[in-house]
């Protein structure tokens, strides 16, 4: 059942103009298929944020790792390297929370918790064609407005290995003397080694840009399957969607 | 009175420290249980300590334990007046290391003061006593209660039998000394934390001292060996204010383990600034800079190594130009190895990975995984499309008239495959 939807859209996926300006489309399209405004700002404004402060965080954690510049011994380069890595590691935080902060308050549906993670019954019952999409049984994705239920949960994914990062950078921050991440954090080094902490949170660095490569593919493939303009949407919000499917 | 650090460092470095310290170390054994009564001035002076080199002693252990000098007299008048407490020293399974940081306490060092201070009435290494004599001074003393139990080494649980003493397993001779102990003081991270007796695969079932007994206060003085240090000052202490000091998490001292090594390293300003050395013997090993990238614990461990340092406040490891191997912290053998790496290891006896391989190596898997799901679904569509145009022909052979319906989707759909990805 679900796969007849998207197979009837699917052919006029490829003929749905380009947002913005442009030629107008044939009535009959511009009936079948609607503007929505799925990613609301405060979603984009996290997002590409959370982008960019998540390669400064892994460049300069990096280099804090394997300190291999050499510019000489006036610049004091590790320090400002490592004060880089901690301002914005504030902002990473506080985006962070703010994001899970917008699950809960947003009015936006797309925005909210449920997108991640599957509790209604319509959700969950779209993990299976989600999964027979990937595993090339179906040749369509099971028609969504936002994420499809697994796409949805390997954000819940991302987001525990952040906690965990998160967590481990804390205390790394509490043994330097940071009394409130000490305060935090510090129990934690009576079951777990401080060695072992650092070696965590350089390992989910380089999760995290695995989760990255996942994450372009997976808006390719969507983009070139759906044809609702997902690579589009992340910078104005809006997904080109048939009108049943809303 | 000088209560500067440093001065006394060198004044113990400089001026009569060598003599005294190989006389006091072969002098020591005779001196155990051999204390007669009187005041500690008068046993000091019996002994041959100058008053001057006492009140230098106090000046330096009111430094350690990270007081006021103005601490330094009254430290001075406590000792003067002190009841000696009796000490009871265990070895189980150790190497007698911290034994021997013991009998190299700074100067007037172990035989002129600390056994001024206290009756160290059973000590398996020192004691002249041997067999039943020995086993009855630490029964006797024991029994009176009240005395300080220091502990070396692991006590092993695993194997009956093992670390027997005199017929009684270690556990029993731990637990029976500390009925009635004023306190605990373990010496050495074996003791404190388990140590290289109960890394992994630890065959004799090591555990640390808490593990076992209770219901005393206990204070770890962790490190591969004890500072002499840290121990002289921590019975001082005990002497002085009755009691044992303010402690960290671990039961650690603040005073010698409220500060991590890489934040009190003479070194650290080469590793703010980027200076490293990068091979044992390069200019920069050469040079004294920051050992860091060869794997130097520093940034995990907590200790006052920097400042006290070891054997009278001659060197300590880093000092020394090798990198700290975090032997203070809990676990250091399994947890703080690879020593010459700056990370943990996953490694087995086949691979032997870092966190920078595993982590490529995830990426790498990851993009081959998700360009092999590009392909097939490259595929996925060509070959949907190209039945989907066999059934268009054979519907076509079949039946013209549902040509119409039939053969609009299939370009379209044979298109689409062909973009994909």
């Amino acid at each position: 059942m679900t796969a007849s939807v998207p197979a009837g859209a699917a052919p006029d996926a490829g003929a749905v103009p380009p947002p913005g300006p442009g030629p107008v489309p044939p009535a009959h399209e511009q009936e079948t298929f609607v503007r929505v405004r799925v990613w609301d700002l405060p979603v984009r404004v996290v997002h590409w944020l959370l982008v960019l402060s998540l390669i400064v965080l892994s460049v300069t954690g990096y280099l804090i790792g394997n300190p291999e510049l050499h510019p000489g011994g006036r610049l004091a380069w590790v320090t400002w390297d490592r004060t880089v890595h901690k301002v914005t590691a504030y902002v990473f935080i506080t985006l962070i929370l703010a994001r899970v902060g917008w699950h809960v308050a947003s009015p936006n549906r797309w925005s909210r918790w449920t997108e991640w993670i599957p509790a209604s019954r319509a959700r969950r019952a779209q993990i299976v064609p989600s999964l027979r999409f990937y595993l090339f049984i179906d040749r369509e994705a099971p028609p969504v407005a936002g994420h499809n239920p697994l796409a949805g949960m390997t954000y819940v994914v991302l987001y525990a290995m952040f906690a965990v990062e998160i967590f481990t950078g804390l205390v790394l921050w509490g043994v330097e003397g940071t009394g409130w991440a000490a305060w935090l954090t510090g129990w934690v080094l009576h079951a777990v080694s401080l060695p072992t902490i650092r070696f965590v949170h350089h390992l989910i660095m380089w999760l995290t840009w695995g989760f990255m490569i996942h994450h372009l593919y997976s808006a390719m493939l969507v983009d070139r399957v759906e044809g609702t303009g997902v690579i589009s949407s992340i910078f104005s919000g809006f997904k080109f969607l048939p009108k049943d499917r809303l | 009175m000088n209560s500067s650090r440093g001065a006394v460092a060198y004044g113990d470095a400089y001026g009569d420290a060598y003599g005294d310290a190989y006389g006091d170390a072969y002098g020591a054994p005779a001196l155990v249980g051999g204390a007669s009564g009187g005041s500690l001035s008068a046993r000091l002076a019996e002994a041959g300590v100058e008053r001057r080199s006492f009140l230098k002693f106090c000046a330096g252990v009111v430094a350690t334990l990270a007081l006021p000098p103005q601490f330094a007299p009254q430290v001075a008048n406590a000792l003067e007046r002190v009841d000696r407490p009796v000490v009871v020293w265990l070895e189980f399974q150790d190497c007698a290391g911290d034994s021997e940081a013991f009998l190299r306490s700074r100067n007037p060092s172990v035989a002129d003061l600390l056994l001024g201070m206290i009756s160290l009435d059973y000590h398996e290494t020192l004691m002249a006593a041997a067999g039943t004599a020995a086993e009855k001074a630490r029964d006797d003393a024991v029994a009176r209660g009240g005395h300080i139990v220091v502990v070396e080494g692991s006590v092993p649980t695993g194997i009956p039998g093992s670390c027997t003493i005199g017929g009684r397993s270690a556990r029993d001779i731990l637990t029976s000394c500390v009925r009635g102990a004023a306190g605990i003081i373990n010496v050495g991270t074996c003791s404190a934390f388990g140590g290289i007796p109960a890394a992994g695969p630890n065959p004799t079932g090591a555990v640390r001292v808490s593990d076992v007994v209770g219901g005393v206060p206990i204070v770890n003085l962790t490190g591969c060996p004890v500072n002499a240090d840290n121990l002289t000052a921590t019975i001082v202490h005990f002497l002085t204010f009755g009691g044992f000091p303010a402690l960290d998490g671990f039961d650690r001292p603040l005073f010698a383990y409220g500060e991590r090594i890489h934040d009190t390293c003479a070194r650290r300003g080469h590793f703010d600034a980027g200076q490293f050395a990068e091979q044992w013997g390069d200019a920069g090993h050469r040079k004294g800079w920051c050992l860091y990238r060869m794997g130097c614990k520093g940034p995990s461990t907590f200790h006052n190594c920097p400042s006290v340092r070891y054997n009278e406040a001659t060197s300590w490891p880093i000092a020394a130009g090798h990198g700290c191997v975090g032997c203070s912290e809990p676990g250091f053998w399994d947890t703080m190895s690879p020593f010459y790496d700056r990370l943990p290891h996953v490694a087995t006896r086949d691979f032997n990975l870092t966190a920078d391989r595993i982590g490529l190596g995830v990426l790498a898997a990851t993009a081959t995984g998700f360009a092999a799901h590009g392909v097939g679904k490259v595929v996925q569509h060509r070959v949907a499309a190209a039945r989907e145009a066999r059934d268009g022909d054979d519907a076509d052979k079949a039946d013209k008239a549902e040509d119409v319906s039939d053969a609009a989707p299939v370009p379209e759909a044979g298109e689409e495959g062909g973009q994909a990805i």
